[in-house]
């Protein structure tokens, strides 16, 4: 958690720095009052104090037992979120070339059979059952037109 | 004068909260809060934010006294895996655990179950009853607030959010800052000049309230979920109706617990950032102090289920004050209610009680309806929801993801929110895992119009000058609060260090 901390700290300082100079360089107010860049210049600097904080607090503590457990877990895990999330970002690209009906089929598809390594009884079932769920809820009940693909489903 | 009207206004409410939409909504927002409730793996906050879409063909009345009622239905809901299989449903029950799982051990199930439900009810029913009498003279109050005010209490509640929400306060002062940075992305609404955008058109707008907390909460709690994989835990404890009924002596022991489990969570919970966690924590930690015998608890005392589930039941009903009277809620889960009232075009804070009366009554009442409601699916219906258990997490993830992309979509016809509820589920996780607390962001993004607003109104009226808040006694008392909560964490620490080699005292953040 120590190192963690630290690295956050880093990341946020750069973040801090970068809303400091955008904050900086937005155009001073034509009237009366404080401009566009007033709350965020002052934001940066707020975080940039704040990020030091966490990192010298982190710097000076003494290193305890827990903080040589790992933050993120094993190798396993990590493929299993990307996974879900790479699943994610396709779903979310092919939703307006594939359809609505067909893209959310395969994706939950790929959620329960290649993520979770059901038999295929089950995950057919999910796939089916969740989709005509989901069509019926927002496509009919709700009224939203949801995205279609050429052949208009 | 002021009971008449608050005896009329109820009966406004009363219609409003007995059409048909609105009963059935009230009844489908419990269900879904129950069911929620008793599934581990999804909390409140995740559960809301991910049926906000669902609400935008509703009126806001109905959409409101939906999303309400999933909130206090999760308080109820949560306790029955509690006590039956030691996993609590959601955080707010984490303290039934203790003294409700060890009752289920010795065969007292029933009895725990019934006192949870029951305990839930008196509190909730209390603290509907307090927010009808507290919230109009608060808002007739907060009526007069200027932007000093306003600013010096979104400044308030955000820092409470920070110093109360979780062990570390520093970092949820992070959270907060960076929750606040995002508001600012988009067209400036005073000056006109676009902030942040790295040249996106679809940023102009501002970042989608609904994707950000769509990410933050649902997708992290997501993929936290999937990194360890639930254990199917099942109980076979046998519910009859009849064994849900404590008996005389439990009512005995439980009448201290249940009283002040109500007044501690309902008062605590009207503060901003407490939640009905800390609230459920804070009446545990109490009932023990003043118990004849604290040795007991954790061995299966039915006071020990009381307390906590009746605080955490009183602080849904208490959250209600501040976001209706002032518009800042109370944590993540009115958070998203506050959010998705103003996509639905209504403002909370002091003025809805005067323009939009059906509104606040009609929710006010649909509570006292809804909470009629929970006690008849929790105590006969109780062995459904004991069946539910067995659905396993794998058919819900997937569920719980698609529902909400497709909401998400749904709420404005834009891919792009979907990217952003992706970018923010990335963030949330690795928020999750590192101890920054989601809450705060997200109260920031909310309040983040007004904050930002309420303080360059402020200071051009003052000419520049930060007095303009301490001047005025409101915004003095209320910018004094926040300081001294700002800097509690410096004030602990050195408590600490007065009192390091005496024995630690409980305190929640163990847990």
């Amino acid at each position: 958690m120590k190192k963690a901390d630290m690295i956050a700290s880093v990341v946020l300082l750069a973040l801090a720095g970068y809303v400091i100079q955008d904050a900086w360089r937005m155009p001073p107010s034509a009237t009366f009052g404080p401009s566009a860049g007033f709350l965020p210049f002052w934001l940066g600097i707020l975080l940039a104090v704040l990020a030091t904080i966490l990192f010298v607090t982190n710097l000076k503590r003494e290193t305890t037992e827990k903080d040589r457990e790992a933050v993120f877990p094993g190798k396993k895990a990590l493929f299993a979120i990307t996974l879900v999330m790479a699943g994610l970002a396709v779903y979310i690209e092919l939703i307006e070339v594939l359809g609505f009906l067909v893209d959310t089929f395969l994706f939950i598809l790929f959620l329960v059979k290649v993520v979770e390594r059901e038999p295929w009884r089950l995950t057919l079932t999910v796939a089916v059952s969740t989709t005509v769920v989901l069509f019926i809820t927002f496509q009919i009940l709700l009224k939203i037109t949801l995205p279609s693909n050429m052949f208009g489903f | 004068m002021f009971d008449v009207d608050i005896f009329h206004n109820l009966i406004l409410g009363f219609q409003v909260a007995t059409t048909w939409q609105n009963l059935l909504f009230c009844l489908i927002g419990v269900t879904i809060g129950t069911l929620i409730g008793v599934l581990p793996g999804i909390g409140p906050t995740t559960g809301i934010a991910i049926l906000i879409p669902v609400t935008f063909g509703m009126s806001a009345t109905t959409a409101i006294i939906t999303m309400a009622g999933i909130y206090y239905g999760a308080m109820y809901g949560g306790s029955t895996t509690s006590i039956l299989i030691n996993l609590p449903g959601e955080s707010a029950s984490v303290m039934t655990m203790l003294d409700g799982y060890q009752m289920a051990r010795k065969g007292r199930a029933g009895p725990a179950l019934g006192m949870a439900a029951l305990a839930s009810f008196i509190a909730g029913t209390f603290s509907i009853i307090m927010l009808t009498l507290i919230a109009p003279p608060l808002a007739s109050y907060a009526v007069s607030f200027g932007p000093p005010e306003y600013f010096a209490l979104t400044f308030m509640g955000l820092t409470l959010v920070s110093a109360l929400g979780g062990d570390n306060p520093l970092k949820a002062y992070i959270s907060a800052v960076v929750g606040l940075l995002v508001a600012c992305i988009g067209i400036d609404a005073i000056s006109g000049v676009a902030r942040f955008t790295f040249d996106d058109a679809n940023l102009l707008d501002g970042v989608g309230f609904i994707g950000m907390a769509i990410g933050l909460f649902a997708i992290s709690e997501i993929l936290v979920n999937i990194e360890e994989p639930m254990k199917q835990v099942f109980s076979d404890a046998k519910l009859g109706f009849m064994s849900l009924f404590p008996n005389l002596q439990d009512w005995k022991d439980s009448f201290g617990a249940l009283w002040r489990g109500s007044v501690l969570g309902f008062f605590i919970g009207t503060l901003p950032g407490s939640g009905a966690t800390l609230c459920s924590f804070i009446a545990y930690a109490v009932e023990k102090k003043v118990s004849k015998h604290p040795e007991k608890f954790g061995t299966g005392v039915i006071e020990g289920v009381a307390a906590p589930e009746g605080a955490n039941n009183a602080a849904a009903g208490g959250g209600m004050v501040p976001l209706l009277t002032l518009g800042i809620p109370s944590g993540g889960a009115t958070a998203v209610m506050l959010g998705a009232l103003m996509i639905h075009g209504l403002r909370p804070g002091p003025m809805l009680f005067s323009t939009n009366p059906e509104f606040v009554w009609g929710l006010i009442a649909s509570m006292y309806i809804g909470n009629v409601f929970l006690i008849i699916l929790n105590m006969p219906l109780i062995g459904i929801w004991v069946q539910l258990l067995k659905v396993p997490y794998k058919v819900l993830m997937p569920l719980i993801l698609t529902i909400a992309a497709t909401g998400i979509f749904a709420t404005d016809n834009n891919i792009f929110d979907m990217w952003i509820m992706f970018f923010f589920g990335l963030v949330g996780y690795v928020m999750r895992k590192l101890g920054f607390p989601a809450a705060p962001m997200v109260l920031a993004l909310v309040l983040g119009r007004l904050v930002e607003m309420s303080l360059r109104q402020s200071l051009t009226i003052s000419h520049g000058s930060i007095s303009i808040f301490f001047n005025r006694p409101i915004s003095g008392v209320l910018m004094v609060v926040a300081l001294l909560s700002l800097f509690s964490p410096l004030i602990h620490s050195l408590w600490v260090r007065y009192k390091s080699g005496k024995e630690k005292d409980f305190t929640p953040s163990e847990w």
